[in-house]
């Protein structure tokens, strides 16, 4: 009688894994995003809701882009002390100074957490990526909501 | 026809067949005319390029297209880009979704694209978000416009498209 040998040692049959592989890759390749893109929520600043008088006001800050790139930081109704409550942030080369707003940011939070309110006034010259950089810092600092106001 | 001349000893050997520690085949075979591929490091190579593009993979991609030369400003604080109708700034032309229109157009237009959707989903609330995709070097005064716009259509909800840092 002949003796049957069975194989301990077997090889899977990779091909099939192989072709699976490839037309993944190829549908990501096909459908894959190289830019992330996101969105930068903001509400309009003014006129947007009706006014109740009974509601109470809430603590809010502006923040005014002069044409210049000087910054003006208006906070009011928060407690905080009266000298922080007008503050001017002059321009780096022209530009907004990011690094000195995101530190008045944050003196401002620490002295009243209830600001989280941040409306931005943009002048007419004011270049849309220099809006968008001051929301962001606005945001990183801990505002919540933004609004924009119109001209 | 493997079985017997030449071809016997010189291909289809098996790479694991020959490093068997029951049935080792690596001695028995001195020469090779072909060889073996190496599947193992194909697989791994293959495994990681689906992980690195699954980790990339965004269904939200088309939402927006970006046109040639138009650069989105960039954040680090953005939030996930939702469905929403999308307002395109290009070279000084206002769109719509994809649509021209003129600045003083564009309240009517609004209005007109939240009619429709109350006409094709009766008894749901017309959204009040919209999308505006713009180059980074626009000026505001541009933007004035469609902000003003956009509120008094009842769109209370800018979404600034932005590029994620």
């Amino acid at each position: 009688m002949r003796k049957r040998h069975r194989h301990l040692d077997f090889e899977v049959n990779l091909i099939p894994f192989i072709d699976l592989l490839s037309t993944c890759i190829c549908f990501l390749l096909l459908t894959a995003v190289w830019i992330n893109i996101g969105a930068m929520n903001v509400k309009q600043a003014v006129g947007g809701q009706a006014v109740e008088e009974s509601t109470e006001k809430k603590p809010t800050m502006w923040v005014l882009m002069r044409e210049t790139g000087d910054l003006a930081i208006d906070t009011k109704d928060a407690s905080i002390a009266a000298n922080l409550q007008h503050l001017t942030i002059p321009a780096e080369n022209g530009k907004p100074n990011l690094a000195k707003l995101g530190e008045a940011l944050t003196q401002i939070r620490s002295l009243d957490a209830r600001v989280v309110t941040a409306l931005v006034q943009p002048a007419a010259a004011s270049f849309y990526e220099d809006i968008i950089a001051i929301m962001d810092e606005v945001k990183r600092v801990g505002f919540v909501d933004l609004g924009v106001a119109p001209l | 026809m493997v079985n017997q001349g030449i071809l016997k000893d010189t291909t289809f050997h098996s790479v694991i067949a020959e490093y068997s520690i029951l049935r080792p085949e690596a001695e028995r075979h001195k020469r090779k005319i072909t060889e073996e591929l190496l599947l193992t490091a194909l697989i791994d190579a293959f495994s990681i390029l689906v992980i690195f593009l699954l980790m990339n993979f965004s269904s939200t991609g088309d939402i927006i297209y970006l046109e040639k030369g138009m650069e989105l400003p960039k954040a680090a604080k953005s939030d996930v880009l939702d469905l929403n109708p999308v307002i395109k700034i290009d070279q000084g032309k206002i769109f719509l979704e994809n649509k021209e229109v003129n600045v003083d157009e564009l309240t009517a237009a609004l209005i007109d694209l939240k009619t429709k959707y109350k006409e094709i989903h009766p008894g749901k609330e017309a959204p009040v978000a919209l999308t505006i995709q713009g180059d980074r070097r626009l000026k505001y005064e541009f933007l004035n416009g469609i902000v003003l716009a956009s509120s008094q259509a009842g769109y209370s909800d800018i979404k600034f498209a932005v590029v994620m840092k």
